[in-house]
């Protein structure tokens, strides 16, 4: 090839490709959501003098052409396997495919946020409950700790004893031995509820709790494929996870009742499943701030008052046997300050079970 | 709006190219013109008066310098244009750094002033003052029509991170500029080298530098691998820019000058200087350098003059102590250098040369990107586990893996090696025919990145 034909074809595709993407992209459709990454998408702003002078409108219609560019979810896609695959970079935008299966960098351990975690629990100890209250916390450790040494992890150990030295008085269940890395889904954060069974037994026996065998007890109901969160974050095309639901003909119909919405619904929120964006709200219905579940056919008066974060959706249900009544409180969602106006705190059990994620983030509130 | 922005590669350029080929000739330059002042309007709205207020005063200056030539009064509007010129810079770009630095001496505190430096302004500052100081050298002609005289200042190619273009270089293009295809092409070739440098090296580093400055997992690893990729961040972002936007102007029939000419390959800071920043730097010498007496004068005022050129030259850089720092270190090293290195250096290994340049930039860039003075020397004392810090931790391990790959390619990549492959007699045909190919792959690839919103920073905005 001469250097007059090459020329030719730099200058023609370079010039084609510009117009082809600025035509493409004037007449494509804006959307409003990205499912894959599962927020909104930024419009065309309204462009105002005073936006204009203060420079927001630039940065606005930056933010716009990019949210809006055609085949958005293909460049990201090929964004990351270059990372991957070319630059041999261990993650991309802090996430990171290993054996199949997508995992986030959650480092370092942040001691202050675990620290102030601890003392927010222990200032709901002080303030609400009493010795009629048997009292116990667990920590859920992310999926990273169960991968090889040499990936960015929190120390799981050491959170374990700044959370222990704070809440000396509370005893803790311990159960890191109790998951594989098999347990959590390969696209999301979450652990699976069909693989709770070890969980489940460990904290039965170390809350002094009739051993339930969730295998035995239950059913198991595949929903269908599952794209979790970490699956849009990364942007790459692997396969997708199943969402299963362990189900027995009490649990069918037992309800959850909503504080805010007033709402009752069932443990499993089929409707969410159709219509959320993220499946794991099929589970207690997602993020609520304050539920609980009554279970007429549980031991009379035994109370929880699980203290969870979405993980906890999971494996409420599957505490319902021991229980006539759980309350959940999402502190995520509820200032502690308040709960007593909605909850009547006598002598129940009572269990903190949070995740590493969020008792490094000092969210709690 | 930066060259590495969706706005810019696939809404403002395409419009521009086409209505800028599209009009007859004797139109172009006001497409250009008003191209200009739309770009630098969608950054800065409010600064583009003062852009357009400067030119106007360095036109009517020119004007009146021409007019008054010869006569006493020539050099009094010079020096009523640098006057203004310059004070409108210091005003904007170092008011606030001279209250603080007075305010260390003043027992009652002078208030600061709000006031936001505008992108751009040290660079069209110079091509101005360029333009003046040539045309009372009467090295340039008087620019009579002040569309082609706003056209030069605004370019939008040069205007916010060069290189320096004087007046002088496009002079003539101003009013006759060739467009071909051969020439076009090379400019969409240089152009979306410097996209993938920019997007694909510099900006996938910088994250890795931001990641340690956010780290407290300090360890002897770490510190280096925070030291080469600040220097090669630095280089690929702004020789990726300046290739940029080189390959824009040739695309609009321009020629600029070369900024870069593989500074990391020199045998001594000297030669450094001479391949980085080259606008700059030759900027400097014409006008600073050489007007105070450059080395023709005694010792003592040779090395005045290179301090003042070097306490400038970190100044431009930004209104901070670490920029003059910065620019003082290089002085003193290009003095110690001409006055006893020079003929050591020349003796020395090829290999021992280079690792001595590549040594004392790696610490001038750990200046130059140092917030203060502390963890400027917390981040060269790193460097030799000062402190007893560990040699390596988990999170150093895990980035030297991470990035490993980038900062090999950014190595080969910032020296000739694949400029002289590619140049082989024997490749020419390969090269030829995968040329297209590859550079629609950076383009594709550059823009995935810009896509998903990668950390695409803007280094010059203290410029």
């Amino acid at each position: 090839m001469k250097n007059d034909t090459k020329n030719k074809i730099v200058t023609i595709s370079f010039i084609t490709i510009l117009f082809i993407v600025f035509v493409l992209n004037i007449i494509k459709k804006d959307n409003t959501i990205s499912v894959a990454e599962r927020r909104k998408l930024a419009q065309f702003p309204t462009i105002t003098m005073e936006k204009i002078i203060s420079g927001k409108t630039s940065e606005d219609i930056d933010k716009y052409t990019v949210d809006q560019f055609i085949f958005r979810d293909y460049f990201r896609s090929a964004k990351s396997l270059w990372s991957n695959y070319l630059y041999r970079q261990k993650d991309n935008n802090g996430l990171f495919l290993k054996d199949g299966g997508i995992y986030k960098i959650e480092y370092p351990l942040n001691k202050a946020n675990v620290k102030k975690s601890s003392e927010k629990i222990k200032n709901i100890c002080d303030k609400y409950l009493n010795k009629n209250n048997n009292i116990y916390f667990s920590i859920i450790p992310d999926k990273n700790y169960y991968l090889k040494s040499d990936y960015l992890k929190i120390d799981v150990g050491e959170m374990q004893e700044i959370m222990q030295n704070t809440l000396t008085n509370i005893e803790y269940i311990d159960i890191t031995n109790c998951l594989q890395i098999q347990d959590y889904y390969k696209t999301d954060l979450h652990w699976k509820q069909e693989n709770l069974s070890n969980v489940v037994g460990q904290i039965e026996r170390k809350m002094h709790l009739k051993t339930t065998s969730p295998l035995n007890n239950y059913t198991m109901h595949d929903l269908g494929s599952f794209y979790g969160s970490y699956y849009g974050q990364l942007g790459m095309n692997i396969e997708p996870d199943r969402i299963n639901i362990l189900k027995n003909y009490k649990i069918e119909n037992i309800k959850t009742y909503n504080y805010e919405t007033e709402k009752y619904a069932n443990i499993y929120d089929l409707q969410k499943w159709q219509t959320s964006s993220d499946k794991y709200d099929v589970y207690l219905s997602g993020a609520v701030a304050l539920m609980t579940i009554e279970n007429p056919e549980g031991p009379y008066g035994k109370e929880l008052l699980l203290f969870r974060d979405s993980f906890g959706s999971s494996i409420a249900p599957l505490l319902l046997e021991n229980y006539q009544k759980i309350t959940l409180i999402d502190l995520r969602y509820v200032s502690s300050s308040i709960l007593d106006k909605y909850i009547n705190f006598e002598n129940q059990d009572v269990l903190f079970l949070y995740s590493t994620l969020v008792l490094n983030q000092n969210i709690l509130r | 709006m930066v060259f590495s922005s969706i706005t810019f590669l696939y809404y403002f350029l395409p419009l521009v190219l086409a209505i800028y080929y599209i009009v007859p000739s004797k139109c172009k330059n006001l497409v250009l013109l008003i191209a200009s002042f739309l770009f630098y309007f969608f950054g800065e709205p409010i600064y583009v008066l003062l852009m357009a207020f400067s030119i106007l005063i360095t036109y009517l200056f020119g004007r009146l310098i021409g007019k008054f030539q010869d006569t006493k009064y020539a050099k009094l509007f010079l020096i009523l244009a640098i006057i203004i010129s310059i004070g409108l810079l210091v005003y904007f770009k170092y008011t606030n750094f001279l209250i603080n630095n007075i305010n260390l001496w003043l027992k009652h505190k002078i208030d600061f002033i709000y006031v936001v430096l505008p992108i751009g302004i040290s660079f069209y500052t110079f091509q101005m003052l360029s333009y003046l100081i040539d045309v009372y050298r009467k090295q340039a002609k008087v620019q009579k029509n002040i569309l082609k005289l706003a056209m030069y200042v605004s370019l939008f190619p040069q205007l916010i991170a060069g290189p320096i273009v004087r007046y002088t270089t496009i002079e003539n293009q101003l009013e006759n500029r060739t467009h071909t295809m051969e020439k076009f092409a090379l400019g969409v070739r240089r152009f979306i080298i410097g996209l993938g440098k920019k997007v694909l090296i510099a900006n996938v580093l910088g994250k890795l530098v931001n990641t340690f400055l956010a780290s407290s997992e300090m360890s002897i690893i770490y510190y280096w691998l925070y030291a080469i990729a600040v220097m090669l961040q630095i280089y690929f972002d702004f020789s990726g820019y300046s290739d940029m936007a080189i390959g824009l102007g040739k695309m609009f029939g321009f020629e600029f000058p070369e900024n870069f000419n593989y500074p990391y390959i020199a045998k001594s800071i000297t030669e450094f200087w001479r391949r980085w920043h080259i606008s700059l730097s030759s900027w400097f010498r014409d006008y600073v350098y050489i007007p105070l007496g450059g080395n023709r004068t005694s010792k003592i005022k040779w090395i005045r003059n290179i301090m003042i050129v070097w306490f400038l030259t970190g100044l431009w850089h930004g209104a901070a102590w670490n920029f003059v720092i910065w620019g003082m270190y290089f002085g003193i090293i290009l003095i110690i250098e001409k006055l006893l290195l020079n003929k050591y250096i020349e003796k020395l290994p090829k290999l021992l040369s280079h690792l001595y340049v590549l040594i004392i930039v790696m610490i001038s860039f750990i200046i130059f990107n140092g917030e203060s003075t502390n963890q400027i020397l917390q981040n060269i004392g790193g460097l030799v586990g000062i402190k007893n810090i560990p040699f390596a931790m988990p999170e150093s391990i895990y980035y030297l893996k991470s990035y490993f790959v980038v900062i090999a390619i950014g190595i080969i990549a910032s020296t000739p090696l694949l400029k002289n492959i590619i140049n082989l007699e024997k490749f020419k045909k390969v090269v030829t025919l995968l040329e297209p190919v590859f550079l629609i792959c950076i383009l594709f690839i550059s823009t995935a990145y810009i896509v998903d919103g990668s950390f695409n920073p803007f280094l010059y905005f203290r410029f």
